[in-house]
């Protein structure tokens, strides 16, 4: 079987987003794998062992170095890495491109069997690359799987919706946004990190020539400090929602 | 794409264009989602500051109309895709739906309420129509349509981001709580809806997409991302046990539990009712934190609701700083207390 991930990078969430006069300013922070990546890794490398001879290759499309992330994921269980060196920031729609061509391009117009990416990526939480991805692939899809059971003709899986679960079942070639509580990730060992330094990382240059959809034109810092005021009896704070707030 | 587009929206000085929006109504088990409800009375409000704007409205799958009655402001037409087998989400069959009848209408502006579905489905017409998406915006400001411009939380809720759409056609998925209108409309004032039934059409490839087998609904329960009132809790509850005070307190308010990312990873609680960065973005009117620290990842799950009230043992922890209201003590000794008085002002009332 062949497995493609998509792969990208966030701030660790403990790194501060400084802002230097009205820009935004990212050099302190510290890029990590985005963690529904890691699940989507995860469930790539279990089809792996589970389907003998499969190959898990990992797509990435970066405008900074994201070689690291990638000998990472190598040390994970994947086989193989590309990635798509931007210069300039894509929006969702041309990592969506990028992705698609580097796929169709790797697989020499034959498409994976399946492809998984994370649900969306914490830094913008768009979720926008994964089923855009597939609609210019021309494969099915399903978001934010939960749990997934694959055979050889075919895939069951289930996605958490507000309130309940939807049962699926989807054919091959198909793509999957992967949801937290699909799989607990392995760690690393340090026998796997050693391994990955000798597997190989292609890098493929690329210049954007579709147009983007959608594009940042500022942000700013938010602060969304309160005032609190303490109270100590609990009628209080209810009489308060209730007068103040109407809130029941 | 046609003349309509050359110019911004608010711009246009004669209103002799009309300008076209459609909003996709969303129904589960024949039951059109409040979301969808808040987002269509939402835009109806918008229309009528811009004059020779119509709306209209798309519901894919078998619902009665009569549950909507009262429920919808202003003017407009509704296309019910009323047969069965649009009952389950099918990408497919939704998303023909939605370009058809943006084409039949020539509509420059899609607007869904920001769900699991949308979530699916826009990304995948966005790339098909060549639209502009926009996710995950909160209830659009009066002065939106300018440039169709939305201001949403990124980086864990620590920025602020414009986005501006720069194609003609452009999707919206947007959460449009009434909780953010300071007048809200009256919906059965003056609303003048028209339901049209659009008529079965042959659809071919049918093997081509997932099909939803089946769709099971947790019964009895508000999900945390649509309830209007949310009692989360934090590692400091002890454990599985001590959610039962919370659920007490959910039910008394008729609101939903959430929890934190530690009480998740220990398995006390479902990912479904987790509540941040890895979790749901929650913006309830009332949001009540018992023994939340308020780490950055969960703020950002919980930055956009309305009065916050935290109950912590430590008079330090940041919750307290994103807090309207705050309690210093054990919850296992606060929450008794908070439940009886709730239960005994309820009673007056």
């Amino acid at each position: 079987m062949h497995i493609a991930v998509c792969l990208c990078q966030v701030p660790d969430t403990a790194s501060v987003i400084g802002f230097v006069e009205d820009t935004i300013d990212l050099s302190r922070v510290n890029e990590v794998m985005n963690p529904f990546d890691e699940y989507a890794l995860e469930e790539a490398v279990r089809l792996k062992e589970r389907f003998e001879g499969s190959v898990v290759t990992m797509f990435s499309v970066s405008s900074s170095s994201a070689k690291e992330m990638l000998r990472k994921g190598l040390a994970l269980g994947g086989d193989r890495a590309v990635l798509v060196s931007a210069r300039e920031l894509p929006d969702p729609f041309q990592t969506a491109m990028l992705l698609s061509r580097a796929i169709t391009g790797f697989y020499e117009g034959a498409l994976p069997d399946l492809v998984f990416c994370g649900k969306h990526s914490t830094d913008f939480q768009s979720a926008q690359v994964p089923m855009m991805l597939a609609e210019l692939l021309g494969i099915s899809s399903v978001s934010a799987v939960i749990k997934l059971h694959a055979s050889a003709e075919g895939i069951e899986v289930e996605r958490e919706i507000e309130g309940g679960i939807e049962y699926i079942s989807v054919h091959y070639p198909v793509l999957f946004s992967v949801e937290k509580g699909l799989n607990v990730p392995r760690k690393t060992t340090i026998k796997a990190v050693m391994e990955a330094r000798k597997k190989p990382i292609d890098v493929l240059p690329v210049t954007i020539s579709e147009s983007p959809f959608v594009t940042i034109t500022g942000m700013k810092p938010l602060v969304r400090k309160k005032t609190c005021r303490f109270v100590t009896d609990p009628s209080e704070l209810v009489r308060l929602l209730s007068h103040e707030h109407a809130l029941f | 794409m046609n003349t309509l587009y050359s110019e911004p929206i608010g711009k246009r000085g004669n209103h002799t264009t009309m300008t076209k929006w459609l909003v996709f109504l969303e129904q589960r088990e024949g039951i059109v989602k409040q979301s969808s409800i808040d987002a269509w009375n939402r835009v109806q409000e918008l229309a009528a500051l811009l004059p020779g704007t119509v709306v209209y409205g798309l519901l894919p799958g078998p619902a009665s109309i009569g549950q909507l009655e009262g429920r919808l402001a202003g003017k407009g037409v509704i296309y019910q895709a009323g047969e069965e087998r649009l009952r389950l989400y099918n990408p497919q069959h939704y998303m023909r739906l939605v370009a058809d009848t943006l084409t039949k209408e020539d509509a420059s502006t899609l607007f869904f309420a920001d769900t699991a579905l949308s979530r699916d489905l826009a990304p995948r017409l966005s790339v098909r129509l060549q639209a502009s998406l926009l996710s995950g915006c909160p209830t659009l400001d009066d002065t939106w349509p300018d440039d169709g411009g939305c201001r949403r939380p990124v980086y864990s809720g620590s920025v602020i981001a414009s986005f501006l759409p720069l194609r003609p056609l452009r999707i919206y998925t947007t959460s449009s709580r009434p909780t953010h209108s300071a007048a809200p409309f009256d919906a059965s004032s003056g609303a003048h809806i028209a339901f049209v039934a659009l008529e079965p059409y042959a659809i071919t490839g049918e093997a081509l997409f997932p099909l939803v087998r089946q769709l099971a609904m947790h019964k009895g329960t508000t999900d945390v991302a649509e309830a209007g009132i949310v009692i989360a809790g934090g590692r400091g509850m002890g454990g599985q046990e001590g959610f039962a005070l919370l659920e007490e307190l959910a039910r008394t308010l008729g609101g939903a539990v959430g929890a934190s990312r530690p009480v998740v990873d220990e398995g006390w609680r479902p990912h479904a009712e987790q509540i941040g960065q890895t979790g749901k973005t929650v913006a309830p009117l009332l949001y009540i934190a018992c023994a939340i620290s308020g780490s950055p990842q969960h703020l950002a799950g919980m930055g956009s609701a309305g009065t916050v009230v935290a109950i912590n043992r430590d008079p330090h922890a940041p919750i307290f700083d994103v807090a309207d209201y705050g309690i210093v003590g054990d919850v296992h000794i606060v929450l008794p207390k908070l439940l009886e008085a709730l239960q005994e002002f309820l009673q007056k009332k």
